[in-house]
């Protein structure tokens, strides 16, 4: 039993994390019809900067607070210099083909990745450095026996929520939010009416690289920062955003949540070298059976 | 006034819109005539930007819009209903209507719940759908709805492409006598491009008949709508 309540709590600490990765793929996919594998590369970015901050004497929370804010404009950075360039650019007929228009990006944000990951590891020397919690990072103590789960645990499940919230709310109840639902379902429409789309586009790349940054800032500790820890999260982060659906943010959740307890449950009873098998084993047989993902529209775009 | 001088548009090596040349007289309606292909649809899209001509001039009440993006031109008090119904169908239908008065939120709060109010008054059946998805509508709710978005951002002049288009003759009836009212009573200016050339004249103050991307005739409605040879020329009945 402790066991099963051990896997289901880290599945749930560890899922909310995924959670937040795939919000920040759902964003910028919605936005700009992008995969933007850089996103965990700007988010090791970021949080080499708290680290450095964290190292030089400043509080965690004002460290926390600077790598959310430099997660955003790395986001808006890398919009703004490369995407935008290279959607507005018009080349030759092979260039301007749809299948190449959507894979260029992509192909782009593997080499920022590449940039983001050597230039880490130029600057600060590719050591690997441990990141603090800024509660307990051990298991509550009821009586003799330690709970399975921390006080970290419930701080990282905690923040999700808010940003779920929190985006929930932008979403539905704000004029802004509408604007960026607009512009992602229809942008002729959304130009149509006035929408500043390309500033919507850039907005949603900057709350994208939050998110990201949030989540790097969330799984470090248990991770350890170098150049290229979070790659793993990326592709688990991916898998759960095609899981759950590439532009359902709801699905981005459901998503994250589901690998998480999967990861969780495969290495409490089976074993930790079955865990990538797992993943994907659920990869496949979503494709196969709900290819859309679990809340993905049947019409909508896909990978 | 909407001034349009030897506009030329092209799609690659393909000319849409060869040096067409017309004014437009605020508060009247203007209907562009032409079959398939004539360009028409490709002249509105040239007015608000989403193509870029190749040469020409387009100006209203004397502002230059070539070179200008389709958001400033829109909010420059221009407003556009594209082909085939555009709505946003995942959003609901006042979702769809308030996209349209985004842009005017800040500086005109009360306005925008007002021209919601006007807009749900013309057309009282988005007001019973409100809250449902646009998707689910009919196709003469969805034409109400692409022009509702376009009315609330309380435009001075409405570019119309194609209302008709799918729809039943007793609904594009209603719609057109919608739009030939408030041109009459607001003063709004219409450029209402039309493949239902008849249903187009019976409305409009002027009429343009484009062929293959050239401008055939520019006259008053009513004398291009007794002209038989141009008709059977131009239009196949």
């Amino acid at each position: 039993m402790d066991i099963f309540l051990a896997a289901v709590f880290t599945g749930t600490s560890k899922g909310a994390i995924y959670a937040l990765v795939a919000i920040g793929l759902v964003l910028v996919w919605r936005g700009s019809g992008i995969v933007n594998f850089a996103q965990m590369g700007q988010a090791m970015f970021s949080t080499y900067i708290a680290s450095t901050l964290i190292i030089n004497g400043y509080s965690y929370w004002i460290a926390f607070v600077i790598a959310l804010i430099i997660g955003s404009i790395l986001g808006v950075i890398v919009d703004l210099l490369v995407m935008r360039p290279l959607s507005n650019k018009k080349g030759s007929e092979l260039l301007d083909s749809q299948a190449m228009k959507s894979t260029i990006p992509v192909i782009a944000s593997l080499g920022i990745l590449g940039v983001l990951q050597s230039s880490a590891g130029m600057i600060w020397a590719a050591e690997e450095r441990g990141f603090p919690t800024p509660v307990s990072n051990l298991g509550f103590k009821i009586g003799k026996d330690v709970a399975p789960f921390t006080a970290f645990d419930l701080f990282v499940i905690g923040i999700v929520l808010t940003v779920l919230i929190l985006t929930t709310i932008f979403f539905t109840k704000t004029g802004m939010g509408l604007a960026m639902r607009a512009s992602a379902l229809n942008a002729e429409v959304a130009k149509l009416s006035g929408i500043k789309t390309g500033q919507v586009r850039t907005l949603s790349w900057a709350m994208s690289g939050c998110a990201s940054s949030l989540a790097g800032l969330l799984v470090t500790p248990s991770a350890n920062l170098s150049p290229n820890t979070l790659d793993l999260i990326l592709i688990i982060g991916f898998t759960a955003t095609v899981v759950g659906g590439l532009d359902s943010l709801p699905g981005a959740v459901i998503g994250g949540l589901l690998l998480g307890f999967i990861i969780s449950f495969v290495n409490v009873y089976l074993s930790p070298e079955d865990v990538f098998l797992a993943i994907m084993a659920t990869l496949l047989l979503v494709l196969i059976v709900k290819p859309q993902g679990i809340l993905g529209k049947k019409d909508s775009r896909r990978v | 006034m909407l001034i349009i001088k030897n506009l030329s548009t092209s799609y690659g090596s393909i000319k849409a819109l060869t040096d067409v040349s017309f004014k437009a007289e605020s508060g009247k309606i203007t209907t562009i005539i032409g079959a398939n292909g004539a360009g028409k649809s490709t002249l509105l899209r040239s007015i608000t930007a989403l193509e870029t001509p190749t040469q020409g001039s387009i100006t209203w009440d004397g502002t230059e819009l070539v070179g200008k993006s389709t958001e400033s031109i829109i909010r420059s008090g221009i407003a556009h209903v594209p082909e085939g119904h555009a709505v946003i169908s995942q959003l609901t239908v006042e979702e769809n209507i308030s996209v349209g008065s985004l842009f005017r939120v800040r500086k005109n709060k009360s306005d925008v719940k007002k021209a919601l109010n006007d807009v749900y008054e013309l057309f009282p059946r988005l007001m019973e759908r409100r809250t449902q998805q646009a998707g689910s509508l009919s196709g003469g709710e969805r034409q109400m709805l692409a022009i509702s978005r376009a009315l609330v951002s309380r435009p001075k002049l409405l570019l119309l492409d194609e209302p008709s288009l799918g729809l039943a003759p007793l609904i594009v009836e209603q719609i057109i006598q919608t739009i030939n009212d408030l041109c009459r009573k607001t003063g709004l200016t219409v450029l209402l491009v039309e493949q239902n050339a008849n249903t187009a004249l019976s409305v409009a103050d002027h009429g343009i008949l484009l062929a293959l991307g050239k401008l055939i005739a520019d006259r008053p409605a009513s004398e291009l709508r007794s002209d038989t040879s141009l008709r059977a020329a131009y239009l196949g009945y």
